[in-house]
C-alpha cells in the first residue's frame, strides 16, 4: 500500500513531461549574468527568464523589468474590504435594531474598527491572490528546464529559441562567462 | 542606515561570525535543522504532549461540569482565561513587528531572526484564540461570534468591543499566517531541491508551490511582500489596541483609561521580543548556528526590549499619577489597593520584572551575555503574565460597590492546567516547525552576503 502510494507521489513529483526549446546558460557571477542579459536583449531576444537564488537589482535593470502590478489587486481588495465592513455593520444595525439609550443605530466610530480590520483582511487576501496569479503560482511545470542549483548559488538564463539562433546564443553565453550552456529541443 | 552600518550588520562582515558564510554553506546549515530529529527533541516533544494532555483533561472537565470548575466568582468573572488571552496575543505581536515594521525600516538585523518571530506569532495567535472560546464554557457555539445570515436576522453587536476583538484577532491570524507562509515559499524550494526523502519532497513541493526563482516570481514576490509588510504594520498596532479596548471601553475603575492602547501595544512588543530571545538563544546553541544568529542580532533585540520596557514603566507610573491627580476617589482607592492590598504580591512581581529588572539592559555586557539574557527574558514574561493578571483581576475585585470587595478569586487547578496546556500547545507547534520548515530565512540571509562578482564593482 505504502509502496503504491510512494510510486504515486514520485509520479506526481516528476510532473508532466515538458518539451523545451531554447538555451539555458548557468552562471555564477552576477556581473557576467547581467552582461549576458544586456547583450541578449540588445540582439533582440524576447521572453528571457532569469532564475536566481536571490533577486539581483542589476539583472532586474538589465531585463528592463517594470514594478509588480500586485499593488492594484491589493488596493481593490482593500477598497472592497472597507466598503464591505461598513456595509455589514450598517445593514446589521438596520435589519436587527438594538436601540441603546435612544442613540442612533448607525454609529460610525465603532464601525470604523470593523471597516478598518475588514480592509486589512481583504487587502491581505487579495495581495496573496494577486501575487500568486501574477507569479503563476502554484505551478506544476516550470517555464524553462529547471536546475536545483538555482536555489543554491547559480544563476540561470533561459532564452527561448531554436536552430541557428540557438547556436549563436550558445556561443554568446560561452564567451560571456557561462559555466555551462545547454541547448534544448 | 548608512551603507557602512548595513555592512557591519550583514553576516559577511560580522566580527563574531566565526566561519565565513557562503550561499552553499547557508543552505546546508539551515537545512541541517530539518534533518531527522534526535533523542533530545523526542524527549522534549513527548513531555510537551503529556502536559498538553493534562490541559485537555482539564478542558474536558470544564465541558462536562461547566465553567464553575474555574475559579471565577462574582465580581471577578474574567480572570485567568482572559489574562491568558491577552498574554498570548501579546506574545504574538513581536513576529509581525520584527518581520513587517523592521522590514519597512530596512533594519537588516531582522533577516536572521524574523522567521522564528513570525512562527511564534502564528502559533501565539492560535493559542490566544482558544481562550475566549474556552471562557465561554460552550466552545461549540463559537461560530455565533461571526456575522452570518440566518433566518431570524440576528447579527452580532458591532458596537461591542468584544466583537471588534473577533474581527481584529481573526484578521491578525489570517494575515500573519499568509505572511508566514508566503515568506517560506522560496526557502521551501531550497529544501525541496535538497531532500532525498520523497515524502518530505512532497511536503516542500506543496509549501514551495513549484517555486523556481524566476525573475517574474521574485518581482511579484517582493512586490507583494512590501504590501504585506505595509498592511501588517497598522494591523499589529490596531490588534492590541482593540484588545485593550475590551477593558478601556468599560467604566470599571482601573480599566477606564485612554492610555490603554499604546500601553498594551508596548507591553505586547516587550513580552513578544523577550519570548523571541528566549526561543532564539537555545535554538542557535542547539543547532550550532551562532554564526547565523549572532550576538549582535540578539543584542539589537534586547535593545528593543529595553525601549518597550521603559514605555511600559512610564505607563504604570502614568496610571498612578492619573489616579492621584484625577477627580475619581474610586480610581485612587483602587490603585492604592493594587499596590498594597490582597494582590500586592502580584503587583510587585509585575513591577519588579517589567520595570526594575529591565534596567540592567542599559549595560552592554548584560545584553551580550546569552545565559543571563535568557534568564532575564524569562523573568520579563513572568512579569508580563502578572501584568495582565493584575489589570484584570484587581480591577474587577475592587469595583464601585464596597460590599463586593471580599476577594475570593483563587485560580483553580483547572485554570492552572489549561494555562500549562496552552504553553504545551504553543511549543508543540513550535517543535514541529523547527524540525519541518526552514527556521531561518535562507533567501533573505543570502541577500546580506556579498554577491559574487568577477570584476570589482566600480
Amino acid at each position: 500500500m505504502i509502496g503504491m502510494l510512494g510510486k504515486l507521489v514520485d509520479k506526481l513529483l516528476a510532473g508532466p513531461k515538458a518539451n523545451y526549446r531554447g538555451v539555458m546558460g548557468v552562471y555564477y557571477y552576477v556581473d557576467d549574468a547581467t552582461e549576458a542579459v544586456k547583450t541578449l536583449r540588445e540582439q533582440g531576444h524576447q521572453g528571457l527568464s532569469v532564475f536566481s537564488p536571490v533577486p539581483h537589482h542589476d539583472i532586474e535593470h538589465a531585463l528592463g523589468q517594470k514594478s509588480s502590478l500586485v499593488r492594484w489587486v491589493t488596493f481593490t481588495g482593500g477598497l472592497l474590504g472597507i466598503t464591505g465592513g461598513f456595509s455589514l455593520c450598517i445593514y446589521a444595525g438596520l435589519s436587527y435594531p438594538m436601540v441603546t439609550g435612544g442613540k442612533e443605530l448607525i454609529s460610525i466610530p465603532p464601525f470604523v474598527i470593523i471597516g478598518y480590520e475588514s480592509m486589512i483582511l481583504l487587502a491581505g487576501i487579495s495581495n496573496l491572490i494577486g501575487m500568486l496569479a501574477l507569479a503563476r503560482l502554484p505551478q506544476t511545470q516550470s517555464r524553462a528546464p529547471y536546475d536545483p542549483r538555482f536555489t543554491e548559488d547559480k544563476i540561470g538564463i533561459w532564452v527561448p529559441c531554436s536552430g541557428d539562433e540557438a547556436r549563436k546564443v550558445e556561443q554568446l553565453m560561452r564567451g560571456n562567462g557561462a559555466e555551462e550552456v545547454k541547448v534544448h529541443g | 542606515m548608512s551603507s557602512d552600518e548595513a555592512k557591519k550588520l550583514s553576516h559577511a562582515a560580522t566580527a563574531d561570525a566565526g566561519p565565513v558564510i557562503t550561499q552553499k554553506s547557508l543552505n546546508d546549515d539551515v537545512l541541517r535543522m530539518i534533518s531527522k530529529p534526535g533523542r533530545l527533541w523526542w524527549i522534549i516533544f513527548i513531555i510537551d504532549l503529556m502536559i498538553l494532555a493534562v490541559g485537555l483533561i482539564a478542558e474536558r472537565n470544564q465541558i462536562l461540569y461547566g465553567i464553575g470548575v474555574a475559579g471565577h466568582t462574582r465580581p471577578v468573572m474574567w480572570a485567568s482565561y482572559v489574562a491568558n488571552f491577552v498574554f498570548w496575543v501579546g506574545i504574538a505581536h513581536c513576529g509581525t513587528l520584527v518581520s513587517a515594521i523592521l522590514f519597512l525600516f530596512r533594519s537588516h538585523f531582522r533577516r536572521a531572526v524574523y522567521r522564528v518571530a513570525e512562527a511564534m506569532t502564528v502559533f501565539g495567535v492560535l493559542t490566544a484564540g482558544l481562550f475566549p472560546l474556552l471562557h465561554t464554557g460552550r466552545p461549540w457555539f463559537a461560530y455565533w461570534l461571526f456575522p452570518y445570515p440566518n433566518q431570524r436576522q440576528l447579527w452580532p453587536n458591532f458596537r461591542s468591543p468584544l466583537e471588534w476583538d473577533v474581527f481584529a484577532v481573526t484578521t491578525y491570524l489570517t494575515v500573519s499566517s499568509i505572511f508566514f507562509l508566503v515568506g517560506i515559499i522560496p526557502d521551501a524550494a531550497v529544501a525541496r531541491d535538497r531532500t532525498n526523502n520523497r515524502w518530505l519532497k512532497l511536503i516542500y513541493t506543496v509549501f514551495s508551490m513549484g517555486w523556481t526563482g524566476s525573475n517574474n516570481q521574485w518581482k511579484n514576490f517582493y512586490g507583494a511582500y512590501l504590501y504585506f509588510a505595509a498592511l501588517a504594520t497598522p494591523l499589529v498596532l490596531s490588534v492590541h489596541s482593540v484588545v485593550s479596548w475590551d477593558f478601556a471601553m468599560s467604566q470599571v475603575p482601573g480599566w477606564h483609561s485612554t492610555i490603554f492602547a499604546p500601553y498594551f501595544v508596548a507591553g505586547a512588543i516587550f513580552s513578544g521580543v523577550a519570548m523571541v530571545i528566549n526561543l532564539l538563544i537555545p535554538i542557535r546553541k542547539a543547532f550550532k548556528l551562532e554564526h547565523i544568529v549572532t550576538v549582535d542580532h540578539i543584542e539589537k533585540l534586547s535593545k528593543l526590549v529595553l525601549l518597550t520596557s521603559s514605555i511600559v514603566g512610564y505607563s504604570y507610573l502614568c496610571e498612578f499619577f492619573s489616579a492621584w491627580y484625577g477627580p475619581s476617589k474610586v480610581e485612587r482607592d483602587l490603585f492604592w489597593w493594587r499596590a498594597t492590598g490582597h494582590f500586592a504580591w502580584a503587583f510587585w512581581i509585575m513591577f519588579t520584572c517589567n520595570v526594575i529588572i529591565p534596567l540592567s539592559l542599559w549595560f552592554k555586557p548584560v545584553r551580550r551575555n546569552m545565559g543571563l539574557l535568557f534568564v532575564l527574558c524569562l523573568s520579563f514574561n513572568v512579569g508580563m503574565y502578572f501584568e495582565r493578571f493584575v489589570i484584570i483581576v484587581t480591577s474587577l475585585a475592587h469595583p464601585f460597590n464596597p460590599s463586593t470587595w471580599d476577594v475570593n478569586y483563587r485560580m483553580s487547578w483547572t485554570e492552572g492546567a489549561i494555562l500549562a496546556g496552552s504553553f504545551a500547545w504553543f511549543f508543540m507547534f513550535f517543535l514541529i516547525f523547527v524540525r519541518l520548515l526552514p527556521a531561518f530565512s535562507i533567501a533573505e540571509i543570502k541577500e546580506t552576503l556579498t554577491a559574487p562578482m568577477r570584476r570589482k564593482p566600480s
